[in-house]
C-alpha cells in the first residue's frame, strides 16, 4: 500500500515540475483584469472563452497559437484579424446561406469572408431576432450566433485601436504642440488628449479654401481626417479593462474607447491607457524588455486605482488554471489507473495494481486541486452550477473508492473510481464547452452559507448514492462470476449497504437541509417543487431500499438491484428535472441532454434486469447464506 | 386482537408499501405540474386526503403521510428497539415522527400571503395568494367604513348570504375559479344590474399559474326592495369599483384576494436592486422599510435569504414591481405554527443516523469480516 503513494508522489512532482513561478511579482499579459459577465478575470480567461465562441477550440489550433497571442496580435493587427480564418462553422446550411464554399475537413472562415453573406441575410436576421427565442430552428440559431460573433469580432479587434501609433506629423512646430518628435508615430489617444493644441490651425483650415492652405495646415487637415476615420471604431467598446472612477458607484470598468468620449480621465486610468500603449508598440517592435516595463507600469496603474483593489494572486491563479488543465490531467490518471488495473489482471498483478492505485490517488489530488482552486477564485463553496455538480459528483465517488481501495485491498475501489472519475470528467467537458465555467450567481443562490451547506451535502449524497449503485452492479457481476465465493460476495454486500447508509444519511439531510434554506428565503419549507420532489424521491427509494432489507422483501440480489435502480432515480432527480423548465430550481438549463438521459435509464434498466436474472439462474443451486 | 393491530401496523413492510404509493405520488405529481401547473398538482396529489383516478378513488399525500406516522408511533411499542444496540435507529425514528407532525402542523394550521407596498405608502393587510373573499363595505358614514366580508368557502351555488349590517340578501347564483369579460350582445335582461348590464361574464378554464386566475362570480341581490335589487357580477381585479346604492346607503362591493389584518403595519421606505456589474443578473434585492407599532416606527432592512419575522409572522423578499417613476416591494407573508419542527427533527434524525452509522460502518466497509 505504501508503494502506491509513492507512485502518486513521484507522478505529481513530474507534473508540477513544470508550473513552477506561480507566484511571479510582474505582470503578465495573461493577468490583465478585465470585467466580463459581472466578475474580473484574467484576459487569458477572456480570450480562451472568445477563441471558444468563435473558433470552437481554447487556443487557435491550425495557426498554432495561444488565445491569448491570438487576441493581443487581433488588437495589434485588426485589419489582418478581418482576413484570419477564425469562425467554425459547423454547419453547411449556414455555409450555403452565406454564399461560401463548403470544404469537409476544414471548415473556418475569415471576417471578410463572412461579412459580405450576413449583409445580405440582414433581413432574415432581422426576422429570426422578432422570433421568440424558444420558437427558433436549429439553422436560424446557428445563424443568429454566427452574427453576433461576427459583430463581436469586429468590436474585439478595434477595441484598442484608439492605443496604435498611426499617425504623425512632420512640421516640428506642430509635432512640438502634441509632445512628439516629428515624424513620430502616435496614438489616437495620445492625440486626442492634447487635441486643444490644434484648435488654432483647425480654424484655420475651416475657414480658409482647401487651395490657400499652408503645408502645415494641409498636414493637420489630413491628420484630422485620418482621426475622424480612426473614431469610427468609437463602438469598439467590449474591453471593459480600465477600472471606474473615483465617485463611481456602479462598479462598472469601462473599454479604453468609452474613456475617450470627453470625459475627465483620472491619473490612474490616463497611466494605465499610456502603459498599454506602451506594451502594445514594445510588443510590436517585439521588445521584450519594454514590453515587461510597460505592464509593470500597468499594475502600478491598477494599484492606484481606487476603489475594490484588483487581486493580482487570484488573477494568477486563474491564469495557472487555465494553462494546468487540472480536470484533463486528472482524467488522463484515472484512464491510466484503469488501463493498469485491466493489465495487472493479466500479468504481474501487485505491482501494477499498486501503480494503478497511485495513479488513481494523483488523478484525484489534480481533481481535489482544480476544484480548491475554483473555490479559491470565486470566493465561494465548491459548488454552484450544474457544472460544478458534475466535478463534484466524480469527487466524492473517487474519494470514496480511494477509502474502500484502502480497506478492502482487492482492486475493488480502483475499479470503481477510475472508471466514474473518468466518465464524469467526461460529462464535465461536455458542460464546459458552452463557455466561462466560473459564473456569477442570481440572487437567491447567492448565499454562501447555504451553498456550503445544502448544496454540498445534496450533491454529496448523488456522489454517494451512484457510488452505491455502481457497488450494485458489481455485486451482480462477481454473482455471475464467482456465484460460490460467498464470503467475497457477503463483503461486497456489506460494502454496498454502508455506503447507502452514508447516501442516505446525506441524501436525507441535504433535502431537509434544502427546506430549512426554502423556509429562510421563500417562507415555506416544503413547496412540492420538482427539484425538491426530485430529491425527496432519492430519499425515499432509499429507506424503500433498508426497510425492504429490514422486513425481508430484499435479499442481498435485490438490494443490489434496487440500488442500480436508485442510479436512475439519482440521474433523473439531477438533470432530469431541469428538462421539465418549471419551478424555481431550473437554474441549470441543458436542451441536449434528454438523449442521453434516456440513454441511461435504458442503460441502467437492462444492465440491471438482465444481470439480476443471469444471477439468479446461477445461483439457484446454491443456498444463500446471508 | 390488539397486537395483532399493532402488528399489522407497525410492520416495516407497511412502510415499505406506504414508500411506493408516495413515490408514485411524488413522480405523477411533479410530471402533471407541466400540464396543470404547481398549485392545482399539489392540490390534487399531495394536501389532498382522497383523489380520483376516472372513476376510481385512491389516496392522497395526506393519507400516506398520516399513515407513515402511525406506522412510525406504533413502532414504538415494539419490545426489542428499545436497547442500546439500535439506540441510532430509535433516534431517527424519533425525529421521523416529529417531521411528520410538523408537517401536520403546518399543511393545517399556515397561512401564507403577499403584501404589495409602494415606495413610501404603507400596508397593514396580507393578501392570500389563492383563497378569494367578497368585501361589501358600506362608505356612507363619515369617518369610517363598514366593512361586511364573506369568505370563499360561502360561494356555493344556491348559497344564501345574510348579515346584520346589511339591509338586503346576497344568493350566490355562480362562482368562477377563472373568468373573463365580454361585452353582451343581446339585449339585457331586465334584472342585470352594474356592469353586467354591458358585460357578461364567462367561466374560462383554470390557467397552469394560479397567480393569472381571475376569479368572478355573479350573485342576485334581494329584500331591499329597491332598485338595486337585481343580478351583480364582480371579477378579481376590476378596475371600476362596484357600486350599490340603498335609500340612503351607499356601498361598494368587491371581489378580492383574503385579507389577513396584521396587528402592525409595514411602510416602504426604499427598494433596492443590485446587478452584478454590466450584466442583467441580479446580485440581490432589499426593502428598507419601517415597522410600525403604536405608531412608533423601527427601520428593518428585509433581504433575500434574510426575512424579517416579527409576532409569529415571516415576511420575505419575494418580488418586486418596477413602476415608471416608483418602485413596489413584493413581501411574502408567512404565519406557520410548525415552523420549527424542521429544524429540531432534522438534527435529531441526523445524529441519529450518524449514530447508527458509526456504530455499524467500521464492519461494513471491511473486506472480510472476522
Amino acid at each position: 500500500m505504501k508503494k502506491s503513494f509513492t507512485f502518486a508522489l513521484a507522478f505529481l512532482s513530474i507534473i508540477f515540475f513544470d508550473y513552477k513561478g506561480l507566484n511571479a511579482k510582474d505582470l503578465s499579459e495573461k493577468n490583465i483584469p478585465i470585467q466580463e459577465q459581472g466578475r474580473i478575470k484574467p484576459l487569458d480567461t477572456y480570450a480562451r472563452n472568445q477563441a471558444l465562441a468563435f473558433y470552437g477550440k481554447r487556443k487557435i489550433k491550425h495557426e498554432e497559437i495561444s488565445a491569448i497571442d491570438w487576441m493581443i496580435d487581433l488588437f495589434i493587427h485588426p485589419e489582418k484579424g478581418l482576413e484570419q480564418k477564425i469562425f467554425n462553422i459547423r454547419s453547411p446550411d449556414i455555409v450555403n446561406a452565406l454564399d461560401l464554399e463548403w470544404t469537409n475537413n476544414f471548415h473556418k472562415y475569415s471576417y471578410s469572408e463572412i461579412f459580405p453573406g450576413i449583409q445580405n441575410q440582414l433581413p432574415l436576421i432581422s426576422n429570426i431576432f422578432d422570433k421568440k427565442e424558444e420558437d427558433r430552428d436549429l439553422f436560424e440559431n446557428q445563424l443568429v450566433e454566427l452574427y453576433q460573433n461576427i459583430m463581436k469580432y469586429r468590436q474585439i479587434a478595434s477595441s484598442l485601436s484608439c492605443l496604435l501609433p498611426m499617425f504623425t506629423v512632420y512640421d516640428p512646430e506642430t509635432a512640438e504642440k502634441l509632445h512628439i518628435e516629428p515624424g513620430q508615430f502616435t496614438s489616437y489617444a495620445h492625440i486626442m488628449s492634447h487635441r486643444g493644441s490644434l484648435f488654432n490651425v483647425s480654424q484655420n483650415i475651416l475657414t480658409k479654401s482647401e487651395e490657400s492652405w499652408t503645408e502645415n495646415e494641409r498636414e493637420v487637415a489630413l491628420l484630422l481626417y485620418n482621426l475622424q476615420q480612426t473614431s469610427l471604431d468609437e463602438f469598439a467598446q467590449a474591453l471593459k479593462i480600465i477600472p471606474p472612477a473615483k465617485d463611481d458607484t456602479t462598479g462598472l470598468w469601462i473599454s479604453p474607447w468609452e474613456l475617450l468620449d470627453g470625459r475627465e480621465i483620472e491619473p490612474h486610468q490616463d497611466r494605465i491607457m499610456k502603459s498599454m500603449e506602451a506594451y502594445l508598440v514594445a510588443r510590436y517592435d517585439n521588445n521584450s524588455g519594454a514590453m515587461s516595463d510597460a505592464l509593470k507600469s500597468y499594475r502600478t496603474g491598477l494599484l492606484s486605482s481606487p476603489g475594490d483593489r484588483v487581486k493580482f494572486s487570484i488573477l494568477e491563479k486563474e491564469t495557472w488554471l487555465n494553462k494546468a488543465n487540472l480536470f484533463t490531467l486528472s482524467l488522463v490518471f484515472y484512464l491510466f489507473g484503469f488501463i493498469l488495473l485491466g493489465i495487472s489482471w493479466m500479468v504481474q498483478p501487485i505491482l501494477l495494481k499498486n501503480v494503478a492505485y497511485g495513479s488513481l490517488i494523483s488523478g484525484f489530488m489534480l481533481h481535489t486541486y482544480g476544484i480548491y482552486l475554483r473555490m479559491v477564485i470565486m470566493s465561494r463553496p465548491p459548488i454552484s452550477t450544474l457544472y460544478e455538480t458534475v466535478i463534484f459528483v466524480g469527487f466524492v465517488i473517487v474519494l470514496l473508492s480511494v477509502v474502500i481501495e484502502y480497506l478492502r485491498k482487492d482492486g475493488l475501489g480502483v475499479f470503481i473510481g477510475s472508471v466514474s472519475g473518468s466518465m464524469l470528467h467526461y460529462v464535465g467537458f461536455g458542460y464546459a464547452a458552452d463557455g466561462d465555467t466560473l459564473e456569477m450567481l442570481v440572487a437567491v443562490l447567492n448565499s454562501n452559507f447555504w451553498l456550503a451547506t445544502h448544496v454540498t451535502t445534496i450533491i454529496l449524497g448523488y456522489g454517494t448514492s451512484l457510488m452505491a449503485g455502481l457497488i450494485g452492479h458489481l455485486y451482480l457481476i462477481e454473482k455471475i462470476r464467482v456465484p460460490n465465493n460467498s464470503k467475497r460476495l457477503k463483503s461486497i454486500y456489506d460494502n454496498m449497504f454502508g455506503v447507502t447508509l452514508i447516501a442516505l444519511f446525506f441524501t436525507l439531510f441535504g433535502t431537509i437541509l434544502g427546506g430549512i434554506w426554502a423556509d429562510q428565503s421563500w417562507g415555506r419549507f416544503w413547496g412540492w417543487d420538482p427539484k425538491e420532489n426530485g430529491a425527496l424521491l432519492i430519499v425515499l427509494w432509499q429507506l424503500m431500499m433498508v426497510h425492504m432489507r429490514l422486513s425481508g422483501l430484499a435479499k442481498a440480489d435485490r438490494f443490489a438491484l434496487g440500488m442500480v435502480l436508485n442510479n436512475i432515480v439519482v440521474i433523473m432527480a439531477w438533470f432530469g428535472v431541469n428538462l421539465l423548465s418549471i419551478g424555481l430550481h431550473s437554474y441549470g438549463f441543458a436542451s441536449g441532454i434528454a438523449v442521453n438521459i434516456v440513454l441511461f435509464t435504458v442503460f441502467e434498466l437492462v444492465t440491471g434486469f438482465g444481470t439480476y436474472y443471469w444471477a439468479r439462474s446461477k445461483g439457484k443451486n446454491i443456498k444463500a447464506s446471508f | 386482537m390488539k397486537r395483532e393491530i399493532i402488528k399489522i401496523l407497525s410492520s416495516p413492510k407497511l412502510f415499505v408499501y406506504c414508500l411506493v404509493w408516495l413515490m408514485v405520488l411524488v413522480v405523477v405529481g411533479t410530471v402533471s405540474q407541466r400540464d396543470i401547473g404547481l398549485f392545482a398538482s399539489q392540490q390534487r396529489y399531495f394536501s389532498s386526503y382522497i383523489f380520483l383516478f376516472g372513476p376510481i378513488p385512491l389516496p392522497g399525500g395526506r393519507i400516506v403521510l398520516a399513515l407513515m406516522l402511525t406506522n412510525l408511533i406504533t413502532m414504538l411499542f415494539k419490545q426489542n428497539l428499545w436497547k442500546m444496540k439500535k439506540i441510532g435507529v430509535l433516534i431517527v425514528h424519533l425525529g421521523g415522527i416529529m417531521l411528520l407532525v410538523g408537517a401536520g402542523l403546518t399543511a393545517i394550521f399556515s397561512s401564507e400571503g403577499s403584501m404589495v407596498i409602494e415606495e413610501g405608502s404603507r400596508s397593514n393587510t396580507v393578501d392570500d395568494y389563492h383563497a378569494t373573499e367578497l368585501a361589501i363595505i358600506n362608505i356612507s358614514e363619515q369617518g369610517y367604513d363598514e366593512y361586511t366580508v364573506f369568505d370563499q368557502p360561502l360561494f356555493v351555488n344556491g348559497n344564501n348570504l345574510r348579515h346584520e349590517n346589511l339591509d338586503f340578501d346576497i344568493t350566490i347564483l355562480e362562482y368562477m375559479d377563472n373568468s373573463t369579460l365580454e361585452n353582451r350582445i343581446a339585449d339585457s335582461d331586465i334584472q342585470y344590474r352594474g356592469m353586467l348590464k354591458n358585460f357578461s361574464l364567462k367561466e374560462i378554464p383554470r390557467d397552469k399559474d394560479d397567480m393569472k386566475n381571475r376569479p368572478g362570480i355573479i350573485f342576485q341581490v334581494s329584500g331591499s326592495f329597491t332598485d338595486s335589487d337585481g343580478i351583480y357580477g364582480l371579477i378579481f381585479g376590476q378596475s371600476i369599483p362596484a357600486k350599490l346604492n340603498i335609500d340612503e346607503k351607499r356601498y361598494i362591493m368587491s371581489l378580492q384576494k383574503k385579507k389577513t389584518y396584521l396587528p402592525f403595519a409595514i411602510e416602504l421606505l426604499d427598494f433596492k436592486k443590485v446587478m452584478h456589474p454590466g450584466t442583467q443578473v441580479a446580485k440581490s434585492y432589499s426593502s428598507r422599510i419601517n415597522l410600525i407599532e403604536n405608531n412608533v416606527p423601527r427601520s428593518v432592512l428585509i433581504e433575500m435569504n434574510k426575512p424579517l419575522r416579527h409576532k409569529g409572522y415571516t415576511f420575505y423578499q419575494a418580488s418586486f414591481i418596477e413602476g415608471l417613476d416608483n418602485e413596489a416591494t413584493v413581501l411574502a407573508a408567512v404565519h406557520n405554527y410548525g415552523r420549527l419542527f424542521p429544524y429540531i427533527s432534522s438534527i435529531i434524525m441526523s445524529i441519529g443516523l450518524l449514530l447508527h452509522i458509526l456504530t455499524n460502518l467500521p464492519s461494513l466497509l471491511k473486506k472480510n469480516k472476522k
